[in-house]
């Protein structure tokens, strides 16, 4: 589409034994919407702060227009950050964060140091605040603000430099569900309208779904897959994508040949080539994907074990020979009840085993899993900062 | 019940209000005092504070508090903010570990922090001195001060060491509170570390340093402990000064000093609390309000367009600052100089500003606590005196270390006037190092209303029908002298025995309850308030304490039939005195006929110098405008008649000091 702008070559960052990035290759292209995804501690936020500069990778080369960068310190790059909880200078107001940047004198093409001038400055802030809705909130301290109206003073304030490259480290964890939305949008539109570079780090799968045009799943310091948001959910590489990428029933599978795949011992034809014969894989298989059927017309038969009213759905939990499946459907099925099910050849994604394989994908202890989902959202804002020690607290 | 208990607690509230603020209060009140009285009220009057603003000694050390406080706390601040944010550059563990290591100096004695101060300056000046001579003798371009002493330098550094952790102990909860990443956001922002600190870091960290420069120009003002320790001889702070003129009663200068001095505290503590105060209330509320005029007129000033009027200020009161600092040094450093080390209370200061009019030479006026305390001071090193003025026995002690240098006698043509009596005496035989100061007697000073009897005896010290009013004092020579003398042996015998006897005599009566106390300067208060019956005193001390007593109490002195002890205080020039030439000056001077008469108006001690001592009914009565008691004055300037009677002190060997020493301590509290 476009040409490559950052290149990430070999990355390793280690301390002492502690390997947080483990061989990180990655390219960015310019204007592109490129999401680091994955948990807590998965190396995404340090990728990030490397690009930034704020980190120097203990090993591999961090490449920007094809220069090698690694030394040069962040205020020497032509990136921006939007920081975790903002991060604005509170002893200034609005207008004096985001003219932050433009006042610091830049070496001009002879080398010179030199200042713009106010009426740049103000012209260039002016025009920033109308680009992130906050025109009329200059003199405001920025205490004054609500999250979201901090939000996009954190925006402009790094837009403003007009960077080839905007970072932003999980710049909506702070705010509620409604404002989330209407930040994604936002963020979306102004990528558009300034035809920046966004590297955006998230734990929020649906967030990245929604607004990247490249996602990075990351997890244990490695990349686990690359692509695009459709490549990423209906492609999966292995049981952690997945599984971390929308709901999924992932089972123990059999490939008896091109096409077919053996579950439960029973044969189930499907779109995936180019396994061995008889080679055991993980089978993937979303809950909106499989169809309920009278239990005599089912390809499987089981037992619903919980149902859940979901809104546009019932979240259904069926119990196979044993193997807890979540079934997505408008169908109401009591508990107890016998059933069927139907899927699709097209519903099934095929993949070789990993190291995951066996660890995702069951649903016995479903509720538990929600409440884990819960608690884990507010604390993801910690990652990396236990390792350097720094200003945390 | 409840309420009772309510009563109770406000009413133990109340009581530990008054405990705490009740003396104070009574400082202040009394600084006001129109007389001399600390406990009656005379009326109102600020006397005293013009007395205090004209006292050259007590500005001057005010000035050296101010000078040493800014300056430590201008230092310090920089020091402790940097070493602040980098511990917060370290990881938790670590900065943990250091904090508490931060903690452990504020929490010290400062009596140990003074005196470990004071021997590593010492030992640094030793290995100094070592290498500047090294250095001196191998080459001849540079030349290096060999003689390092502790002075206002070694103070400041001082200050600067204790104030450090304080800075650091108000700043690291700013850097604690403070989002970490604001700097990366600023050097993403593109400032380089340095520009970040100053945009970024410092206005977000600023209220803990300014509390924490608050808090250490408080703990620089008032210290007194680790200053004592570090000043050295030429240097005193105003805590220094009020402590060397308690010596014997508490004046309405020292009440009004201190109240000073509590004020001044007092508005940096408030200040520093009402700020506090204010940012709580400000971070608590968070909304948008008007700013205040103050605040309006900050962010006018703070916009680019006054940087100029901006860097202009902060240039101006740089060079104010250094202006101040080179003025209050500089006077003080160009001028000639003598350093007298005294007692206190032994002068009249006004022969200090005269003999400063006359000569041009400055007078560093310093007080020691005692012969002992001013022996140890010049073992240590670090004390530059040019004179001092120790008695008979430390002079013979000084001499036989070869601490003293001969005077000039040609230029000190006011020896002439030194009675015979006190010239060649057994501690300076040839009388080639010494001018004697003062003399006098150790008696016995009683209150005859009492007592009930006259005395005539050292044995009424021990004596059980005095039991619970005796004073015993606090000296191991003197104490052990009265004993001595009372048992018929010389007051200078090395003989165990007759030392252990006279020991016992006073551990005896000690065990049965006579003696109410062991004091020194507190004989004072006690003698004059009727408080207790019998004391061992010098004569000129008994006469202040006439002219002080509270009504009714009638004071007598008496050197027994027994004998009494004589001693003479002389001024002598240390070895490699700095200013030897100044010092001779000093000396003619005070060794005047009118100096020895403004000395004897002042302190009561007898003058060696002919002329002042029959002079001195004459001067008495055309200032006081009565004739003078002759029966003081012959209890203040004994006839030779009595001096026969009395012995003076010898040093004593090395082995009978200690003996002394080890039986004083055996005495127990």
């Amino acid at each position: 589409m476009s040409k490559e702008l950052i290149r990430l070559r070999d990355c390793v960052m280690s301390y002492g034994d502690e390997v947080v990035l483990d061989h990180i290759n990655l390219y960015i292209n310019d204007k592109e919407f490129l999401t680091l995804l994955g948990p807590s501690g998965c190396g995404k936020t340090t990728t990030l702060r490397i690009i930034g500069g704020f980190l120097s990778p203990t090993a591999g080369d961090v490449l920007f227009d094809g220069v090698r960068i690694n030394d040069v310190p962040p205020h020497q790059r032509t990136v921006n950050t939007v920081f975790q909880r903002y991060a604005l200078f509170p002893h200034l107001n609005v207008f004096e964060n985001v003219a932050f940047g433009l006042r610091i004198p830049k070496a001009d093409a002879s080398g010179r140091k030199v200042k713009l001038p106010e009426r740049e400055i103000h012209d260039r802030v002016m025009e920033m605040l109308e680009v992130v809705n906050l025109k009329g909130f200059e003199k405001r301290p920025v205490s004054a603000l609500s999250g979201g109206q901090q939000q996009r003073v954190a925006i402009a304030r790094a837009l403003v430099n007009r960077p080839k490259v905007l970072l932003l480290d999980e710049p909506l964890g702070a705010l509620d569900m409604r404002l989330r939305k209407d930040m994604q949008n936002e963020l979306k539109r102004i990528q558009q309208e300034m035809e920046i570079t966004f590297i955006y780090v998230t734990h929020d799968q649906e967030e990245a779904l929604a607004m990247s045009d490249t996602v990075v799943v990351m997890d244990g310091g490695r990349i686990q897959q690359i692509g695009t948001p459709e490549d990423i959910y209906n492609e999966p590489k292995n049981a952690f994508v997945a599984d971390f990428i929308g709901e999924s029933n992932i089972i123990d599978g059999v490939m008896r040949a091109d096409g077919v795949v053996e579950i439960f011992n029973r044969k189930f034809q499907c779109l995936d080539k180019g396994f061995d014969k008889d080679e055991p894989v993980d089978v993937v298989i979303r809950p909106e994907d499989v169809d309920i059927v009278d239990e005599a017309a089912g390809q499987l038969r089981g037992t619903v074990t919980s149902v859940t009213f979901k809104g546009v759905h019932y979240d259904t939990i069926v119990d196979f020979y044993g193997f807890k499946w979540l079934i997505q459907t408008t169908d109401y099925c009591p508990v107890d009840s016998r059933i069927g099910i139907k899927i699709d050849p097209d519903g099934i994604h095929v993949m070789k085993k990993s190291q995951y394989s066996g660890m995702f994908g069951d649903y016995s202890s479903y509720s538990e899993e929600y409440e884990e989902l819960d608690a884990a959202v507010p604390e993801d804002g910690e990652e990396d900062d236990s390792r350097e020690g720094g200003y945390e607290e | 019940m409840k309420k009772q208990n309510r009563i109770g607690s406000r009413l133990f509230i109340g009581l530990t209000f008054l405990f705490l603020y009740l003396p104070i209060f009574l400082l202040i009140v009394f600084s006001f005092n129109a007389g001399e009285s600390s406990t009656v009220w005379q009326g109102f009057s600020l006397d005293w504070y013009r007395a205090l603003f004209q006292n050259r000694l007590i500005m001057e050390s005010l000035y050296t508090t101010l000078l040493v406080s800014l300056l430590a706390t201008v230092i310090s601040t920089a020091a402790g903010t940097f070493a602040a944010i980098g511990l917060y550059a370290l990881s938790k563990r670590k900065r943990d570990a250091l904090l508490v290591v931060n903690d452990i100096p504020m929490m010290n004695a400062d009596i140990v922090t003074g005196v470990s101060l004071c021997l590593f300056f010492v030992a640094f000046f030793q290995g100094w001195g070592a290498f500047a001579k090294w250095f001196n003798g191998i080459q001849g371009v540079v030349e290096l001060p060999e003689r390092l002493v502790l002075g206002f330098s070694t103070m400041l550094l001082a200050h600067i060491a204790f104030n450090i952790p304080y800075v650091i102990l108000n700043v690291a909860p700013k850097l604690r509170q403070m989002d970490r990443n604001l700097v990366d956001a600023a050097q993403d922002l593109g400032c380089t570390w340095m520009q970040a600190f100053w945009k970024v870091i410092l206005p977000e960290i600023k209220p803990g340093i300014v509390s924490g420069a608050l808090i250490a120009f408080t703990m620089s003002i008032d210290d007194f402990v680790i200053s004592y320790f570090t000043a050295g001889s030429a240097t005193s702070t105003l805590a220094m000064r009020i402590y060397s003129m308690t010596k014997k009663r508490i004046t309405p200068e020292v009440n009004a000093v201190s109240t000073l001095l509590f004020l001044s505290v007092l508005v940096l503590l408030v200040l520093n609390n009402v700020r506090e105060l204010r940012q709580e209330r400000r971070a608590d509320r968070q909304e948008i309000r008007e700013p205040s005029f103050f605040e309006k007129l900050s962010m006018k000033f703070n916009q680019p367009a006054f940087r100029w009027v901006r860097r202009g200020l902060a240039g101006a009161m740089a060079c104010a600052f250094l202006a101040a600092v080179v003025l209050l040094t500089g006077a003080t450093s160009s001028q000639p100089v003598v350093n007298v080390c005294s007692w206190g209370e032994y002068i009249d200061e006004d022969l200090i500003t005269q003999f400063e009019d006359e000569t041009g030479i400055r007078v560093n006026y310093q007080t020691a606590e005692s012969n002992e305390a001013l022996y140890s001071l010049l073992k240590n090193g670090g004390a530059d005196y040019d004179v001092i003025v120790p008695s008979d026995y430390m002079i013979a002690q000084l001499l036989e270390e070869g601490m003293l240098e001969e005077l000039d006698y040609s230029r000190i043509p006011n020896f002439e006037k030194i009675d015979p009596r006190f010239r060649n005496l057994p501690y300076d035989p040839e009388n080639k190092y010494t001018v004697p100061y003062t003399w006098g007697t150790l008696g016995i000073i009683y209150n005859a209303g009492m007592v009930g009897e006259e005395l005539d005896s050292w044995g009424a010290l021990y004596d059980d029908a005095y039991a619970g009013s005796v004073l015993l004092i606090n000296n191991s020579r003197d104490a052990l002298a009265a004993a001595l003398i009372h048992l018929g042996y010389s007051v200078n015998t090395t003989d165990e025995g007759e030392i252990r006897e006279a020991f016992a005599l006073v551990a005896d009566a000690n065990r049965r309850g006579v003696f109410q106390g062991r004091v020194m300067d507190q004989v004072f208060q006690k003698m004059e308030g009727g408080n207790a019956a019998i004391a061992t005193y010098y004569a000129g001390d008994y006469l202040s304490m006439v002219d002080n007593a509270a009504e009714g109490v009638d004071l007598r002195y008496v050197i027994p039939e027994e004998g009494g002890n004589w001693f003479v205080d002389a001024m002598c020039v240390l070895k490699d005195a700095p200013h030897y030439d100044n010092a001779m000056a000093w000396i003619n001077f005070i060794a005047s006929t009118e100096a020895n008469l403004a000395n004897m108006d002042y302190i009561w001690y007898a003058s060696p110098n002919t002329e002042a001592l029959e002079q001195y009914p004459a001067y008495y009565e055309e200032n006081e405008g009565e004739p003078l008691d002759m029966e003081l004055y012959e209890i203040m300037a004994p006839p030779a008649s009595v001096l026969e009677r009395c012995e003076m002190y010898a040093v004593l060997p090395l082995e009978t000091r200690a003996l002394y020493n080890d039986l004083w301590i055996q005495l127990g509290t």
